[in-house]
């Protein structure tokens, strides 16, 4: 059996939870605090790039504050759709208006057995199996470090690229690599893969997540290795986390002004020094529960959800949505699914270019291989719900409903035979048993992930290709590991 | 000639064509073949072989219908033309409808449609049938069975009317009793001493084996 192509979410209606003043006022927000607050580069070779820039940079404190025109200027230089290269060229993901590409959650590190059940630390075979899985399913139209090689040591995120790519030919997004010498060795590796740098810059098969650190700090080893990345061409997507009432204000409104600084700031960064680099923006806010602290992703009033897409297109970049990724503990309970359900509807509709993450429970922690399949599931009844209806004299019947007559039945029509097969799509909820009784979803989910991992089997990269990086990843081992 | 028009008529109930059942058991007469052959060799196989593929998983719902529709068909046309103590052969007579006050019509059909795969015949006597009106085709047909159906919780009660019908005539013993419908459970049924219930036409076909005593 064939692997199924990728069916990304297509729609051509947008559902908007900003009105255009409110972006307006938003942005401002954002002009304020990077002007008047400014935020934290620890970095020098960030603030020399701010410097000879004509950012404001406070070498002691090494906070940089940004002239307006500073900012308008960078953001001038950043391409609105870009090409995400793939293993496999019919799986390169060209960013456009009305589509939308999901993959996996991430980063998890945790384990949890199919047959035994047993929970334990994630290794650089788990990843190779998440890739394998990622790599069947039509929702997933590139790949996420799904969960981290414990196993691997420093150089676990180069390890995690080689896993993938001997498991997967999509377009792989690390959310590992931090640091200038993993991430030349990451380059390293892509160049190895495709061929050439001109082919690395038109074709990247790999992008990166980069994290800031909220409130209003950036991650010296994550930007100095994305500049690596921004220098080849290689796409990188800007990701805030502001936590409502203990890492940003307790309204929606200040959590996102504070996401927005942080992602706005680190993108100026990469435009200043590399013009034209392909980046995403990406806010994925949560709330803080006001007794415990706890992180809460999923609270009962959870408005606007999507609105960061907005911002992000009103600033004239491809987002990164961030669906998914529940806070159960199972991998089939009423919550697993119930927290999430309408996030792919919602992120779709709002017009998120990529977006993450299937497939992980407790707070992208950790991974039950099924729930891979049970999220999938609702990533498919989003996409459905998005397709066009069909209407035209076939498919009105009107004809077949006056030979059926009031009070007859429909299953003695042709026309039925011809179309009832398709008009009901299965889920995993509707997977009949031997005596037509409809199937426990999760005990479905369970064998189907575990036909995947037993029936498919992608090529690998090319031996000469993997002999090399064998090679690269043994030198990255013996410098950084030991 | 007659062993191709017994594939012909064969393939009309696989295919579900009734248009061309109805006209291949005419041409079959007028060749002068036996009727009962028509049926016995031809769309008695046609049909096992529906029932064959829909329990597969090939087949879904309308091409069973369609198939049996089909069957139906080519019978009207040749049923009438057995002569002498011709009669073909079934695993049980079963008549069925739905009880009186009650006009849904699609459970008891598919039930009716999976019998009739299973070598079952069949008399559908159709919606708002008073229990006087089953009695009446119970004798008329000389049943086996009689199955009523009913959709809604008020109507159901007129299951228990059936029951106690089919008693007053004397035909309890006789006559085995098949309940189903959505408010219907196997507790109410054994409670008004009806003989079966079936929660869908897949498991109908299982207790209406089990009621005639014969192997599934």
């Amino acid at each position: 059996m064939g692997r199924p192509p990728i069916e990304p979410m297509r729609t051509s209606r947008k559902l908007n939870f900003l009105d255009g003043q409110q972006l307006i006022d938003l942005q401002e927000a954002t002009f304020r605090i990077l002007e008047d607050t400014g935020v934290l580069f620890p970095s020098d070779k960030a603030l020399d790039i701010f410097l000879e820039h004509g950012a404001i940079v406070d070498r002691d404190t090494q906070i940089v504050k940004f002239p307006r025109d500073v900012v308008i200027k960078a953001m001038k230089s950043v391409p609105r759709y870009f090409t995400l290269g793939a293993r496999n060229p019919e799986f390169d993901l060209k960013l456009q208006e009305g589509v939308s590409y999901f993959t996996n959650d991430g980063c998890g590190h945790i384990v949890v057995e199919l047959k035994t059940g047993e929970r334990r630390a994630s290794t650089k075979k788990d990843v190779g199996m998440a890739a394998r899985i990622n790599d069947y399913l039509s929702s997933m139209a590139f790949s996420w470090t799904m969960v981290s090689a414990q196993d691997c040591g420093l150089t676990s995120p180069l390890h995690e690229i080689d896993a993938t790519w001997r498991n997967n030919t999509k377009h792989y997004q690390s959310v590992t690599m931090r640091g200038e010498a993993i991430c030349r060795y990451g380059v390293e590796m892509a160049t190895v893969l495709r061929g050439s740098e001109e082919e690395l810059r038109s074709r990247p098969p790999i992008s990166l997540i980069v994290c800031t650190i909220a409130p209003l700090v950036q991650d010296k080893e994550a930007l100095e290795g994305a500049l690596v990345l921004g220098e080849k061409g290689i796409p990188i997507v800007v990701m805030s986390m502001p936590t409502m009432g203990t890492t940003a204000p307790a309204t929606y409104a200040g959590a996102l002004a504070v996401g927005d600084a942080e992602v706005i700031s680190a993108v100026v960064l990469m435009q200043l020094a590399n013009p034209g680099a392909p980046v995403f923006h990406s806010i994925l806010h949560a709330w803080a529960d006001p007794r415990t602290a706890a992180y809460v992703g999923y609270p009962l009033d959870s408005r606007a959800r999507y609105a960061p897409v907005e911002i992000a297109h009103h600033w004239g970049m491809p987002s990164l949505g961030g669906a998914f990724g529940t806070e159960a503990s199972e991998p089939d309970s009423w919550r697993s699914a119930a927290e999430i359900a309408t996030d792919p509807l919602l992120v779709a509709l709002a017009g998120a270019e990529i977006v993450t993450g299937i497939g992980l429970r407790d707070t992208y922690t950790t991974l039950y291989p099924e729930s891979f399949i049970l999220d999938d599931d609702l990533y498919h009844s989003a996409r459905f719900s998005l397709l066009d209806m069909d209407v035209n004299p076939d498919t009105l019947a009107v004809d077949v409903i006056a030979a059926v007559k009031p009070g007859g039945h429909f299953l003695s029509q042709k026309h039925t035979r011809r179309n009832m097969r398709t008009s009901m799509v299965r889920g995993v909820n509707h997977q009949l048993d031997q005596s037509g009784k409809y199937r426990d979803p999760g005990e479905y989910a369970r064998e189907k992930v575990q036909w995947i991992m037993d029936n498919h089997h992608p090529e690998p990269p090319d031996e000469d290709v993997q002999n090399e990086i064998d090679r690269i990843l043994k030198t990255a081992d013996n410098e950084l590991n030991s | 000639m007659s062993e191709k028009l017994y594939k012909k008529l064969m393939d009309t109930v696989i295919e579900g064509e009734p248009e061309d059942a109805e006209q291949f058991a005419k041409e079959a007469l007028e060749a002068n073949l036996d009727p009962l052959d028509c049926i016995n060799k031809g769309l008695v196989p046609g049909i096992q072989k529906v029932g064959e593929l829909f329990s597969t998983g090939e087949y879904y719902l309308p091409e069973l219908i369609i198939g049996a529709d089909a069957m139906k068909a080519a019978l009207e046309i040749l049923e009438p033309a057995l002569v002498g103590g011709q009669k073909r052969e079934v695993v049980g007579m079963v008549v069925l409808g739905t009880v009186e006050g009650d006009l849904h019509e699609i459970g008891k059909t598919l039930v009716g449609t999976m019998l009739t795969a299973n070598g079952f015949k069949v008399v559908d006597i159709g919606v708002d049938q008073s229990a006087e009106e089953f009695v009446k085709a119970a004798k008329e047909h000389d049943a086996d069975i009689v199955g009523a159906s009913a959709l809604l919780t008020t109507t159901m009660l007129q299951q228990k009317k059936l029951v106690e019908a089919l008693e007053s005539a004397g035909l309890k013993d006789k006559v085995k009793v098949m309940v189903g419908g959505a408010p219907v459970t196997d507790g109410y049924a054994q409670e008004i001493g009806a003989d079966g219930y079936a929660e869908d036409a897949i498991s109908a076909v299982d207790i209406a084996f089990r009621l005639m005593d014969a192997p599934v």
